[in-house]
């Protein structure tokens, strides 16, 4: 890339990137497009998802593309793509920052609205995963290997643990309102109220006003020379 | 081979605080029970707090929490051995990821950091930075001499591989303790616990769950990375998979017993968390180290230690009993592994 195009990405693309993935930007730049992400990506195996191409819309400005596209969802940070990546690049960043820039537009609330039972447990008890098990093959099969009756309480008290392990209550109300004041409890609010069956809507990206409101909105991210 | 400078800066202390997983206190509890044994049986204290709440990765990942919300939670968790002046051991690849990237950010960027703990201050917290952040892979090859003075009971014979996780070693190629693509630093500990360290081609392939394909996605995507690395571990005729993450004993231990019940695979690997192992080898008894939580059975390859320790006890009274030396060991393992 020559330096008038680098220097027209770095004036042009990040300012707009900025603004829709909370000011982490990667160095985009940087990229040479040699494809060793790709090759090692264990979503690009079994799915179209291609940081290379992704990285190359993004470069020549079809953010929209990248925003709408499915592909956005393959990606399980695994971060392969960054440890082979002879440039450093951290695209699993890139790529978390794009998802919020998704959501914003009107995109992808499908793929969260699975989550948001976690996030509730996370809310209501300080723990993502919990204790009780719905599926009878593990239920089944635990109380085969383990001689109990396959509940973890049992299990815990079996190997002397106590039967559940318990959050104390002060650090839950610090958790709550960490959530309350962040905007954590009202983004899963209106995560749950998104309709699956409405139509999506195919907005510009530089309409997209939500994203500006919300960036002074808690902390407020620092301006580039800061991150820089 | 770990990477020496990394090694150097790893601090050997008498206390550490233990950042517990959710996965692995509410789905396989027998990591946390196994973890608190060895670190016991090897002399360094492990301290726990109910006000540590999850990491809160798994919502940040999935795009449910902003990174506003989650980063005063980071540093709220991280505020706890902050203030008890000790370092921190995660058992997960997860925490250790979200805890350490989270943790370079706020001190990189002393706006937000400042930011952050005025709403910390809220809550009567505060975060410093002062402490480290440490994966269990860390700490362990550390204190690998005090291990193996530990170990009664070898696991000669018994063929393990290992599964590292992508979180770990992927994410931080530049300060894990090895190089991603080719760590040794679990291979070492299994054989100071005496097992033979068996290498296998998908070695380096993700368990093909990472957070979302579970959850969100449908498992027609996952499931052919979990076949093809089982495929490759039933060739390589393991008996048993060592990992140091708790979301990949979950998706591999279960993800068998799926592949199994929906009649596209006829094999079971046990999954056994590292300290698991090692606790096994102090001679802490299997019940303990809450290997019945497994869904893949682990009894297989503990009949199969016995089994072991069993001809090798009769070699020995057919000797007379006398005690082996450690220069006759290894021609009566390829014996015992070949029996």
């Amino acid at each position: 890339m020559s330096k008038v195009q680098t220097k027209r990405l770095r004036r042009e693309l990040y300012p707009k990137l900025r603004e829709l993935t909370f000011g982490f930007v990667s160095d985009l730049e940087k990229c040479m497009q040699c494809g060793k992400c790709v090759g090692i990506c264990p979503a690009a195996a079994v799915t179209t998802y291609n940081s290379r191409r992704m990285i190359h819309d993004i470069k020549s400005g079809n953010l929209q593309e990248v925003i709408e596209s499915e592909e956005l969802w393959s990606c399980f940070f695994c971060s392969a793509c960054y440890a082979s990546c002879p440039q450093d690049i951290n695209f699993p960043f890139t790529v978390a920052m794009l998802r919020y820039a998704s959501l914003y537009a009107g995109y992808g609330a499908e793929y969260v609205k699975k989550i948001i039972p976690y996030a509730q447990d996370y809310y209501a008890r300080g723990l993502t995963v919990l204790q009780p098990e719905k599926n009878p093959l593990v239920l089944a099969r635990r109380k085969a290997n383990s001689g109990t009756s396959g509940d973890m309480g049992d299990i815990r008290e079996q190997i002397g643990m106590p039967r559940e392990r318990k959050v104390s209550d002060e650090a839950l109300a610090e958790v709550q309102f960490i959530s309350d004041v962040s905007g954590m409890t009202k983004l899963m609010e209106r995560m749950l109220k998104t309709d699956d069956a409405a139509p999506k809507t195919r907005q510009r990206i530089e309409k997209v006003e939500t994203v500006k409101t919300r960036e002074g909105k808690f902390a407020g991210f620092p301006e580039e020379q800061e991150n820089a | 081979m770990p990477r020496p400078e990394v090694m150097a800066r790893i601090p050997v202390d008498d206390e550490y605080f233990l950042f517990r997983s959710c996965v692995a206190s509410s789905k396989y509890p027998g990591m946390e029970s196994s973890t608190k044994d060895v670190f016991e049986k090897i002399g360094v204290a492990l301290r726990e707090s109910d006000d540590q709440t999850c990491c809160a990765g798994f919502i940040t990942f999935t795009s449910v929490a902003e990174v506003t919300a989650t980063m005063p939670a980071v540093a709220r968790n991280l505020s706890i051995p902050d203030e008890a002046g000790l370092n921190t051991v995660t058992m997960c690849n997860g925490c250790y990821t979200f805890l350490t990237e989270f943790g370079h950010f706020l001190q990189n960027n002393p706006a937000i950091l400042g930011k952050v703990n005025e709403m910390l201050k809220m809550v009567g917290r505060e975060y410093t930075g002062e402490s480290q952040v440490l994966h269990m892979i860390d700490v362990l090859p550390k204190l690998q001499d005090r291990i193996a003075k530990q170990i009664v009971r070898p696991l000669k014979g018994l063929r393990i591989a290992t599964h590292y996780g992508c979180h770990y070693l992927y994410g931080f190629k530049k300060d894990a303790i090895d190089d991603p693509f080719t760590p040794t630093v679990v291979e070492d500990l299994l054989e100071v616990a005496g097992a033979t360290p068996v290498d296998y081609p998908e070695a380096r392939t993700c368990c093909g769950s990472g957070l979302t394909q579970v959850v969100i996605h449908k498992e027609e995507l996952s499931l052919p990375h979990m076949k093809a690395k089982f495929d490759s571990l039933k060739e390589a005729e393991v008996d048993a998979i060592v990992v140091v993450c708790p979301y990949c004993l979950t998706i591999l231990d279960r993800g068998q017993a799926k592949m199994v019940d929906r009649g596209i695979a006829d094999y079971e690997v046990p999954v056994l968390y590292i300290t698991q192992l090692l606790g096994l080898a102090m001679g802490i008894d299997p019940v303990k180290l809450g290997l019945g939580a497994n869904i893949t059975s682990a009894q297989k390859f503990l009949d199969k230690l016995e089994r072991l320790e069993k001809s090798r006890s009769t070699a020995d009274a057919a000797r007379g009993g006398a005690p082996k030396r450690p220069e006759e060991k290894t021609t009566d393992d390829q014996e015992a592994a070949n029996a």
